[in-house]
């Protein structure tokens, strides 16, 4: 059976959600989530192999979510609207599926039916958007940092941690998407800085160290030196 | 007949000087200008130029005492274009000249024939004046020439002594001058002809110039009157009139210019042409030829423009700013140019109503639009069928209670959005909105209503509070990750009935975008019903709660409501 996560910040719209694929008797509902950081933990720990996907959701959209993900993390995805405004752009981005809110059972049906041709591992390639803020928790709180304000962001045992002037925060997005969808740059097997953000750099035997303009350090490691150097055009 | 070539020869050097004469700047042949005291001091400065130079280039006979000449080509033409006045002026001039610096024994008859046919030539001016077709033919001239010059031979006779050398010299000038001397008027009036003509299609061709521009302007002027639909304007306007210079200006700055001066006629320096001023606050066409007026630039001492003409553009008879045409100094200011920069003005200010026009209508589309697109929005409309179909399954009671809000919000969007509502009314169409939210969001937002007694029945226009309950929900709820709380208030509050729509997402960002446009409307609707002290304003903290308040007028204290 085929395990699903249901993502909508309305109570009632996953609950109606969860009845109509249990009633299918395919769908293995393994996770319900109510906003997008949640879904983004969720997707990381259970590994649906499908998640139904509101759109329109608060802070993060269902879209901006998929750009925060992997692509080797990333599960079939049907993206889930009230209105039609948002199918067409859905449907751009490669989607699976789209079904519209109410959901009738015989068009969840045909959704099925094409989540069954789907052959197991395609490669999805899913275009997709910049990463322009970072959800991050700060205490029992998620807060949305600007990637203006970002310094740099290092990685640890403990997870994925994006550094400000104000402090650090742990994320759940990875370095590797960061570097390929935020704009950030690779200094460091552990490390990636904002250029925006680099308020010098010494040079010496082939290894770098920068100092970020609130004054913190980070290394630049033989392997990284070339494209840093590149990318602060000296 | 040999003297007859050299004459022809003579006349053919003053037919090219004439020529060039009439295709330099300098030239002016037009009709309308002649009657006036400058175009008559030109015309007897032109064709006695002509004539004394008839004197020159004549050939003296009978051993210097009389001259074979085309004196009287210059008088002729003068006489037939200015009146018998100037061509006698013209040929007494000549006359004068004759005799004073040539001399000779036929030189004072000369001098009287040669006047004596400038007012001949003015009678046939005076005979055909009203009809200036026949007027200016080579025909004319030729035939008033030809008879001048038979009378010319006659008076030479009466006044030259003694009659041997009288006949002596008629002999000797006489076919000469009354066969060459009406060819070369003829020939004078075809160049007049031609030169004016060209003007016509020059005339003809301002026209097609006209509508070149206002082809050229129409989609630009619909952007309104702005620095950069202002330098294009410059440009085109430029680009297809020739002149010198091309400024645009609102009641205040220069906002495009193109062409000469641009150095110190910059777009954003303060208007300091008196001319300018004029135009705007009159609202009429000012016009310095450069020559009695001239524009003097206030801004360089060294600017080289002379001469303009300033159109105000206008809607309904408000003064939006003007166009300018300017020539430099040396440069006339073609009447036509002037003619066109008024002709462009008039055009341009049309153009401008139409974008006015069109922008009103497209805001009143907009804000139907808007009230249109509150009263059925499809993303809430089929949240809410699911969210009911969802509590269908455990609770169907409840989703019938929903269904009755449903029904009742919608039924209350019907109203027309002209309606004049109550605070109650109000109160009980955002209460089924609310309804429904509450439990799309179960769980999540909360929603509190408090009113204080007495304020119900405060008059306010229909759909004053659903569409700033919507945004609470839309914008800010849709920002924030966590639980939210939205509060309603309806209370008195220095003096005013106030109601407060307070939601905890402190989301509120101060723009023109969609919640700037949807506030606006809203606003404009509650000042029309009461006046400007009343209306909606918004106060947020950041992240922790926006409020909106409408401020309307209170019930007197008491009074039951």
């Amino acid at each position: 059976m085929m395990r699903a996560l249901i993502v909508d910040d309305e109570l009632h719209a996953r609950e109606e959600l969860e009845a109509l694929l249990g009633e299918t008797g395919e769908l293995e509902v393994v996770g319900r989530c109510a906003n997008a950081v949640e879904a983004l933990q969720a997707i990381r720990r259970d590994k649906p192999d499908i998640v139904f996907l509101d759109v329109q959701m608060p802070a993060i959209s269902g879209l901006e979510l998929l750009s925060m993900l992997d692509d080797d993390e990333l599960p079939a995805v049907v993206f889930v609207t009230a209105h039609d405004e948002f199918a067409v752009r859905a449907f751009e981005e490669r989607a699976l599926d789209y079904l519209l809110k109410p959901v009738a059972r015989e068009r969840l049906a045909k959704t099925l039916e094409r989540l069954r041709k789907l052959p197991p591992a395609a490669p999805r390639g899913y275009p997709r958007a910049e990463v322009r803020r970072i959800p991050c928790l700060a205490g029992r709180a998620i807060k949305l940092v600007d990637l203006a304000e970002v310094e740099f962001v290092r990685s640890s045992e403990a997870g994925v941690y994006v550094v400000t002037a104000k402090g650090e925060l742990f994320t759940e997005l990875t370095l590797k998407v960061l570097e390929e969808r935020a704009g950030l740059v690779r200094c460091h097997k552990q490390f990636l800085v904002n250029v925006d953000q680099v308020d010098q750099i010494r040079i010496e035997e082939g290894l770098g160290a920068i100092k970020t303009r609130s004054g913190k350090d980070v290394p630049v490691s033989r392997r990284h030196l070339a494209a840093v150097r590149e990318r602060l055009q000296i | 007949m040999k003297l007859a070539f050299e004459l022809i020869e003579a006349l053919a050097v003053f037919v090219v000087i004439f020529y060039l004469y009439c295709r330099s700047p300098a030239f002016r042949p037009l009709k309308p200008d002649w009657p006036r005291p400058r175009g008559k001091v030109r015309l007897y400065l032109v064709f006695s130029g002509i004539a004394i130079l008839g004197n020159y280039l004549g050939v003296p006979v009978v051993e210097g005492q009389a001259i074979v000449n085309a004196r009287a080509v210059g008088a002729t033409l003068a006489g037939l274009l200015g009146g018998p006045v100037l061509g006698a002026l013209v040929g007494v001039t000549a006359g004068i000249h004759r005799v004073t610096a040539l001399g000779g024994s036929a030189a004072l008859a000369g001098a009287v024939a040669t006047s004596v046919e400038g007012v001949l030539a003015g009678l046939v001016h005076l005979a055909l004046k009203r009809r200036p077709e026949r007027l200016m033919t080579p025909g004319v001239a030729f035939v008033t020439t030809l008879v001048g010059e038979i009378v010319h031979m006659g008076i030479v006779l009466l006044l030259t002594h003694p009659w041997p050398q009288a006949v002596a010299v008629v002999k000797a000038i006489g076919p000469p001058m009354v066969i060459a001397n009406p060819f070369g008027s003829a020939l004078f009036m075809l160049v007049l002809l031609e030169r004016q003509r060209d003007l016509d299609r020059v005339a003809a061709a301002s026209s097609a110039r006209a509508l070149r521009v206002a082809e050229r302007t129409l989609g630009l002027m619909a952007r309104g009157l702005g620095t950069e639909v202002a330098a294009e304007l410059a440009a085109i306007v430029m680009e297809e009139t020739g002149v010198g210079a091309v400024g645009v200006t609102d009641t205040e700055h220069v906002l495009g210019w193109a062409g000469m001066g641009g150095d110190h006629h910059r777009p954003g320096g303060r208007i300091a042409s008196p001319y300018t001023r004029q135009s705007i606050h009159e609202n009429v066409v000012v016009f310095a030829d450069g020559v009695r007026q001239r524009y003097d630039c206030t801004v360089s001492p060294t600017c080289p423009l002379d001469s303009v003409v300033i159109v105000p553009l206008q809607v309904d008879g408000i003064v939006l700013g003007t166009v300018q045409l300017f020539e430099p100094r040396g440069r006339r200011f073609l009447n036509m140019n002037k003619s066109l920069g008024e002709g462009l003005g008039a055009l341009l200010s049309s153009q401008l109503l139409i974008a006015r026009y069109q922008e009103q209508k497209s805001l009143l589309v907009m804000s139907e639009l808007k009230l249109a697109q509150a009263q059925v929005n499809p993303h809430f409309l089929f949240n809410a069928l699911n969210t009911i179909i969802a509590i269908l399954r455990r609770d169907a009671d409840r989703a019938r209670d929903l269904l009755i809000h449903l029904s009742q919000f919608f039924r209350k969007n019907l109203k027309r959005s002209s309606d004049v509502s109550t605070i109650e009314e109000e109160l009980q169409h955002v209460g089924a909105y609310l309804e429904i939210e509450k439990a799309r969001f179960e769980g999540r937002i909360t929603v509190e209503t408090e009113v204080e007694p007495g304020l119900l029945q405060v008059r306010l226009p229909a759909f004053t509070l659903q569409p700033l309950v919507e945004n609470a929900f839309k914008h800010g709820f849709s920002e924030t990750l966590g639980p939210g709380r939205a509060t309603i208030r309806v209370r008195r509050r220095d003096g005013a009935a106030v109601v407060e729509i307070e939601d905890s997402a402190g989301a509120w960002v101060e723009s023109a975008g969609k919640t700037g446009l949807g506030m606006q409307i809203v606003d404009k609707r509650v000042k029309n019903l009461h006046g400007e002290a009343f209306g909606v304003s918004v106060s947020c903290v950041p992240n922790e709660l926006t409020r909106v308040t409408v401020r309307l007028p209170a019930p007197a204290e008491g009074v039951a409501a």
